[in-house]
Order: structure tokens, then sequence, then C-alpha cells
């Protein structure tokens, strides 16, 4: 096998998600690929938890939607997760010995151990999940050795007595397996190691490398991280971060830290993106550069804050008051949120606009392997006024490309009062209709030159395809997957995936539409948002257009997206034989 | 804070105030302008940040760096500010509807975070921008345009709200007495840590001439021997229904916003530690 995906499931205590930790650093180590995803009952702390690692010997873009290996603590806990967690129908089924499967699953293949006598009897009675980890990494031909680093350095901190109580709990795993024999076998070769990040974290180490030195931000699921992180690394860099009151007060920080000369940013969610919109309008109109990371979950109000959905796209792109110009970027997977949030700040900081990146719960919260190498990004500066500019400082000055030098307190001759107010080139109020046309154009110009510079989309595939596939965001990564368990019954299919969804590259978009026979806009939203927007910017004949989209809460599969595809190929035959 | 010689006039900005004649901001902003020039503060080392209505078009008459923002969100803004560039001195002004209904829940924890800048509200008990409606601050049973049957809620007073979030300076004027009002605000502005100044600046067109004379009958000085840091006779001064009480109200010193920051800067990362390089950040992903 060249990949394989392991679950673990148990309630608190049991170490389900700890042990798919030792896993997923484990296997980063040895440079093999890895993605691994947590999910919990509603309780703030115990109840119960699942993890889920992918391992493979290729690049992953999505997680597996069929578990190899499924581990279960207690099948109680694992009822939680059915809908979730689907054994392939080849699947190992690891279980505490007295605890018997239910009745569905006993058709598979079953390896009963009795983990928590077999932890006692190693006199390391909380270990019962190290036996397990033992137990699967044997099943599943996983590297023993790096599982053993993986292991003393998850308890360092511990001491010597529990590191070695954990080693002897993983060999008694290990010989519990063997008595029963090993059945797959994870095939690769060792290669450099991996980071292991998620994108909540690759969002804040872009903003690291981007410059930003100002973070403010009010806690929401499941964009919190990022603050945690900037939270403890920012200081060290001579930063400074802040947890506001809400999120009128984050954005607020932001655009003040911004006026003032900082590079400088905030993270939210839904709900905090509503908030902030009142700030759009005025980031927008006093042309003040803001990066806003909006981490999209279920919706509208609280939903579901623990999964994830693409509705917050309608919210991020035309939402707000006023004729608001601003950028929305949406990334595709963890490295993509590392490159998004870089291109966020240059185009903030070149255009003086505020830019939303739309990453969504489930980019945001899995952590995936990365080479380090390729956290690299070239960064822009804002533009500051020459001497020639500031002879008579317009702070709003009406140039060919709508860009205006911007002075920050501080320079002696770069004096000027902004406002929220409709205002001439000096920054003076104005409620001349002549102004506010001029400004508005002015604004919008900047627009023009965003692309210049930038990855504005992904396109994968057959240059004139029977099928094309448009989506965006983390659905990528799942019709990547779709179209690769496809193989050759995919050879005439392309995907579309704008990364930059405002301004929309809408002359790429129309040239890719017009080369396909069909088109299949894909979406993880009740009310195909994205769809709906693509109608107000490009022309999508609506006879050879067909959409699937549904509500989030569940991540699509890969399973699930090549059935789709494969329904829509057929379409396409089927018109082409009614044609011949 | 530089101590190169300016006038009050070197902080007058070209543009023509949008008030009306006889408008209590008035004297707040020549006061400011005062104040400005007898800190000997650098235009271009100032910022003057407000929100939205009558008064927080100040900052555009002010030639300092400005920003007229939105409403509610002068604090905000101006924590932003003052923690990105913490030489600045940052100035924020607005009115009592526009600090304390819409912006309340910034006033609370810009004081609270003691944010080391001065604000100061000009306090009309009306909403005059848009031309006439209660305010948090207009008093029970007053008639306006949106309490035609008098208002139903009881107004709050802004000093009392400022001792209680933790403001480490509170201060009264009355707009009517310019030269008090600088000596206020340069004392708001100079003090290290939020000051919260309430400046009573009546409005001539809501309010008519009455709320000039009755403010100018009522205020008085804070009485000799005022313990400024002792917050219960602050709290009892600032609620003497029959007065207004002008002066320094209350005055204490602790760490500011920005030397907490500064603090925690240092517990992160010891002054004689190397920044991290970019290596040991991508360690924690290892």
């Amino acid at each position: 096998m060249n990949e394989i995906t392991l679950a673990f499931v148990g309630s608190g205590g049991d170490g389900a998600v700890a042990t798919g930790d030792i896993i997923a650093t484990a296997c980063a180590r040895e440079g093999l690929h890895v993605m691994k995803t947590e999910a919990y009952g509603p309780q703030i702390r115990g109840g119960e938890s699942s993890c889920t690692v992918r391992i493979g010997s290729s690049r992953l873009y999505a997680p597996s939607d069929r578990i190899d290996i499924l581990v279960v603590f207690n099948w109680n806990d694992f009822a939680r997760f059915q809908n979730e967690l689907t054994p392939a129908d080849d699947a190992i089924l690891i279980h505490e010995q007295d605890d018997a499967p239910p009745a569905e699953l006993a058709g598979h293949q079953c390896l009963a151990v009795p983990f928590l006598k077999a932890a006692r009897e190693e006199s390391a009675p909380k270990a019962k999940n190290i036996i397990a980890l033992g137990v699967a990494a044997a099943v599943a031909g996983l590297p023993l050795d790096a599982l053993r680093k993986s292991i003393a350095l998850r308890f360092a901190k511990k001491g010597a007595a529990v590191i070695d109580a954990s080693l002897r709990a993983f060999d008694r795993g290990i010989a519990e397996a063997t008595s029963q024999g090993s059945m797959k076998r994870l095939e690769y070769e060792r290669a450099e190691g991996k980071l292991l990040m998620s994108g909540n974290d690759a969002c804040a180490l872009a903003a690291i490398d981007a410059g930003c030195r100002f973070f403010a931000g009010y806690p929401i699921t499941p964009s919190t991280e990022v603050l945690q992180f900037l939270g403890e690394w920012l200081p060290k860099l001579g930063g400074t971060v802040l947890q506001t009151e809400d999120e009128l007060s984050a954005i607020g920080a932001v655009i003040g830290a911004s006026f003032a000369g900082a590079k400088a940013m905030t993270a939210t969610s839904g709900p905090g993106l509503s908030l902030m919109s009142e700030m759009l309008g005025l980031a927008s109109i006093a042309e003040i550069p803001a990066v806003i990371m909006n981490v999209q979950r279920g919706g509208p109000s609280t939903g579901i804050p623990t999964k994830s959905e693409q509705s917050d796209l309608f919210h991020a792109v035309f939402g707000g008051h006023g004729d608001t110009p601003r950028i929305v970027i949406g990334c595709t997977d963890v490295e993509d949120s590392y490159h998004a949030t870089v291109d966020a700040f240059n185009i903030a900081e070149e255009f003086q606009v505020p830019v939303i990146v739309l990453s969504d719960q489930s980019i945001a919260q899995r952590r995936e392997t990365i080479a380090a190498a390729t956290l690299t990004h070239p960064v822009r500066e804002r533009r500051e006024p020459s001497s020639a500019d500031l002879g008579e400082y317009h702070r709003y000055r009406d140039t060919a490309d709508g860009i205006s030098p911007m002075a920050a307190p501080g320079l002696a001759s770069g004096i000027y009062q902004t406002n929220g107010l409709e205002h001439d080139e000096r920054a003076r109020p104005s409620a001349a209709f002549v102004v506010h046309e001029k400004m508005n154009a002015k604004r919008y110009r900047k627009l023009n030159l965003v692309a210049r510079n930038l990855k504005t989309h992904e396109r994968l595939g057959a240059r004139q395809p029977k099928l094309g596939i448009i989506c965006w965001g983390s659905t990528l990564g799942t019709v990547r997957e779709a179209m690769a368990r496809l193989g050759a019954e995919a050879a005439n299919m392309a995907v579309f995936a704008p990364r930059l969804l405002t301004p929309l590259p809408a002359a790429p978009l129309q040239e890719f539409i017009d080369s396909c026979e069909r088109v299949l806009i894909i979406e993880l939203s009740y009310a195909a948002q994205f769809h709906q927007y693509l109608r107000t910017q490009i022309d999508l004949p609506r006879q050879k257009t067909a959409v699937y989209s549904r509500s989030g809460g569940k991540n699509f599969g890969s399973t699930e997206i090549a059935d789709e595809i494969r329904k829509n190929l057929i379409r396409v035959e089927a018109t082409e034989e009614v044609l011949a | 804070m530089s101590c190169t010689p300016h006038t009050p006039n070197d902080y007058k900005s070209d543009l023509k105030p949008v008030w009306c004649p006889g408008c209590g901001d008035f004297g707040v902003l020549q006061s400011l302008y005062r104040a400005l020039a007898d800190l000997g503060c650098e235009p271009h080392e100032t910022v003057v940040v407000s929100g939205i209505g009558c008064s927080s078009r100040l900052p555009g008459y002010v030639e300092t760096y400005g920003f007229n923002s939105l409403h509610g969100r002068a604090l905000p803004i101006a924590t932003g500010i003052k923690l990105a560039r913490p030489r600045l001195t940052v100035v924020a002004v607005g009115g009592d509807g526009d600090g304390i209904a819409i912006g309340g829940n910034h006033f609370i924890h810009t004081a609270r975070r003691n944010v080391d800048i001065a604000y100061v509200m000009m306090d009309n008990e009306i909403y005059g921008l848009t031309k006439g409606q209660a305010a948090p601050t207009t008093p029970l049973g007053d008639m306006t345009k949106s309490t035609v049957y008098g208002n139903p809620e009881a107004g709050i007073d802004p000093c009392a709200l400022a001792l209680s979030f933790g403001a480490t300076w509170v201060g009264r004027g009355f707009s009517g007495d310019v030269k008090g009002t600088a000596e206020l605000m340069r004392a708001a502005i100079a003090h290290r840590g939020f000051a919260f100044l309430n400046v009573m600046s009546p409005c001539v067109t809501w309010r008519g001439d009455e709320q000039f004379k009755e403010l100018r009958a009522k205020t008085r000085a804070v009485p000799e021997g005022h313990d400024r840091t002792s917050m219960e006779a602050a709290m009892r001064l600032t609620s003497e229904s029959e007065f207004l009480t002008a002066g320094v109200l209350y005055e204490i010193h602790k760490p500011t916003l920005v030397d907490e920051m500064a603090a925690i800067r240092e517990k992160a990362l010891p002054f004689d530690v190397l920044p991290p390089a970019r290596d040991s950040v991508l360690r924690a992903f290892a």
C-alpha cells in the first residue's frame, strides 16, 4: 500500500488524539506525507474524541473518507462519529477485548486486544492508548523506530520512568499484533523530515514572515489558534498582540495600527466578520491596509462552530454598506494558507485596501506535512511618499493607478486628517457628487492591478475537457483526490479553482468555461453561494452547467465527489450520443 | 514631545468648522490648541482620533495627524495607534452618545487597559448631528425629538463611569471656560495612562441658551483639600446633583498598556537574548 488511514476513537482520557499526534509526528519526521484531523463531542472537557491520520508516500490533498485501520477504545463513543468515520470494506477493526463491535461492523476483520489489561501487566496502567498504538503500528507497517522516538519526545517532560513505561507498552502492543499476524503494510521511502502544521499555524507563520508585528483579535472557533500562536511569538519579535473586547475593537485596533504605519492583521470567523463589516467600509474609503483571516464554519449565527462550510463567501465579497472595494482570497489547503496570507499582506500594503482571506475549519484545524523549503514568499511594502510627493502632500492624490502614497504619523511634512467621510484628494470632507464619483473611481481603479504578481487561480487537467469542474477553497483538495481515484476515467476532465475571489479572474475563468463541454460547480454551501456569485461575474450557460452543493457539517469525501463526477461524465456522453 | 515652541495658532488647520454659531465645541477646540501649544506637542508626532457626531468633526480642524473614524470606534483605533507607535501623543475626542451609547463597550475596556491616551468627551446631553434625539446622558423626563413625552430613561454620569472602569485620571470641564478647560486638557494629555476628561459642551441648537446658562450657574471648582487619589472622594464629588464640579477629580499612577506590552516582550525574550531566528519559529512544527 502506498497510503493508509488510521482512526482512533475514545473518551476524554483514553488518549485517542494523543495517539494520532504521536503517529503524525513520527511519520512527518520520516518524510512521509501526513494529514491529521480531529473531531470532538460538544463537551468543553472530556467526552468523545476521534483522531484520523492519513499517511502516504506522495502528496495528500484531502483527508481520506475511508478508514483502513479503526482503533476503538469504546464502541459507545464510536456511535457519535458513525457518520464521519466509515471503515473501508477491507478495514481492520482493533478494539478492547470485552467490548464487541456493533452488529453492522461485525463483518469486518476484527482484532480484539485487552488494551487495559496489557497496560497493567506492563506496569504502565495509563498507557492503554500506547498499547493500541503498538498494535495499530504493527498492523499498518508504520515506521516503528520513528514511533519510538516520537513517544520519547511526547513524554520527555514527564521523565525517564514514564518514557520507559510507554515504550514497554508500545512493544507489548506490537507483540499482541504479531501474535495475530500482520495484515497491511505501508510502503514508502524515507525522505527529509517535514514540518507538521495546521492552516491556522501556516497563516500565523505567514503573518510573521510578511512583517506583521501587530495583531488584534477576539477568540472565536475555529480561528483562535492564530491569536494564540501570534500571542506567543510576536512579543519575541518585538511585536504586539491585543486580545480585544469584541471584533469591532479588533479590526479597529488593526486599522489604527496600520494607519500608524504597522503591518497589522486580525483573525475571525463568520459572526466576527459580520461585526467587522462596518470597519471594512472605513478601511476601504480611508484606504488603510488591513488583513482579515476569516475561517469559515457552519452558519449562520453560532451554527456549527466546530465544522466546516463555504458559506461566508457572500459576506466576504458583497457584505458591507456602500460601494466598498475589497480583496478576497480563498486558500485551498494548509500550504496555500501560508501563501495566501503573505499575498494578503502584499496586496493590502501595496493597494491600501482591506483584504479578506477565506479559509475554513477543515483547512484551518487539520494538520498536514509541509516541506520547510516551500514556506517562502516574496514580501512587498506600502508606497511611501517621495520628497516630491511631500512638496504639497495630498494623501488621496488621484494617480493613474489609483494608489496614493501613504504617510504615517511621525513624518513631518505628511500631516493629514483622514476620515470615513467622503473626502477630496487632500482628505477634506466633501458631500459633492463629483468628488464622490472621482474617488469611487480611484478606489476601484486600484483593483485593476491586483492580479499582477499573483497566482489568481489553479487550473488542472485536460485543455479541451469534456467536463470542467469549478470549485474554490478546501473543495479543490477533495476534487483532486476524486480525480486521482477516477484515474483514466478523469482523462477528459479539468478543474478551475480561483484563489482570487474578488476581483475574480474573469477572463481565464470564462475561457475555461467556454472550453468545456459541460461544467460542474462543487461547493459546500446549501444556498450554492459560489454558483450564484459566478453568475454575477461571468457568462455561465445554463444548458451546460450543473451544480453540486450541500450544507457543511460534514466535509466532502472523495468517493462522494468521484460519484458526482461520474454521473456528469455519463451525461456528457449521453448528450454526445444524442447529437451524433 | 519636544521643546520646539508652538503657538495655539500653529495647530489650526485651514478647514472651517461645520458647527453652529455659539456651539460649545468651539471652546473645546480652542482649549485643545492651547493645551497642545503649552505642551509643545509636535504636530507630526500627535494624532487626534474621533468617532462620529458633531464633536467628532474636531480632528479635521487640528493641524496634526488626525482620524475621524466611525460612530463609537475612536478608542479602538486610538489604542491601535498608540500600541503600534508608543512615542506618538494620542488624543481621542467625541461626543457623549458616541462614547457611552454605541461605543460604551470600548470605553470600559480602554479605561481598564490604561491605554496611555487622553479621551475628551464633549458632552451636550443630546444627539446634535442627527438633530436632537435623546442620549444616554439626557436627564429623565427631558423632551427631545425622540422622547416627545419625556425621556423614560435616567441619564448617566460619564465621570462616574470612567472612575468605575479604572481610568487613572478623571476630570471635568465646561467649554464656556476655555482657560480652565485648556489647563485640564493639558493635564490629561500629560498624564501617563488613560485620562478621561468630560467637557460639558452645550448645544445651542437643540438645547437653546438655557443649557449654557444652567451649566455656568451650576459649575463650581473642585473644593480645596480634595484628595485626588481617593476613588470614594471622586465619586462623591461627581455625584452631587446640585453642582457641576469642574477640575481634576481623580489621579493615580500605574503601569500603562504600553508598559505592560513592553514587560511582556521582556518576558517572552529577555533583553540580553537575541530575537529568535526564523528556524526557531519553524522548530515549533518539527
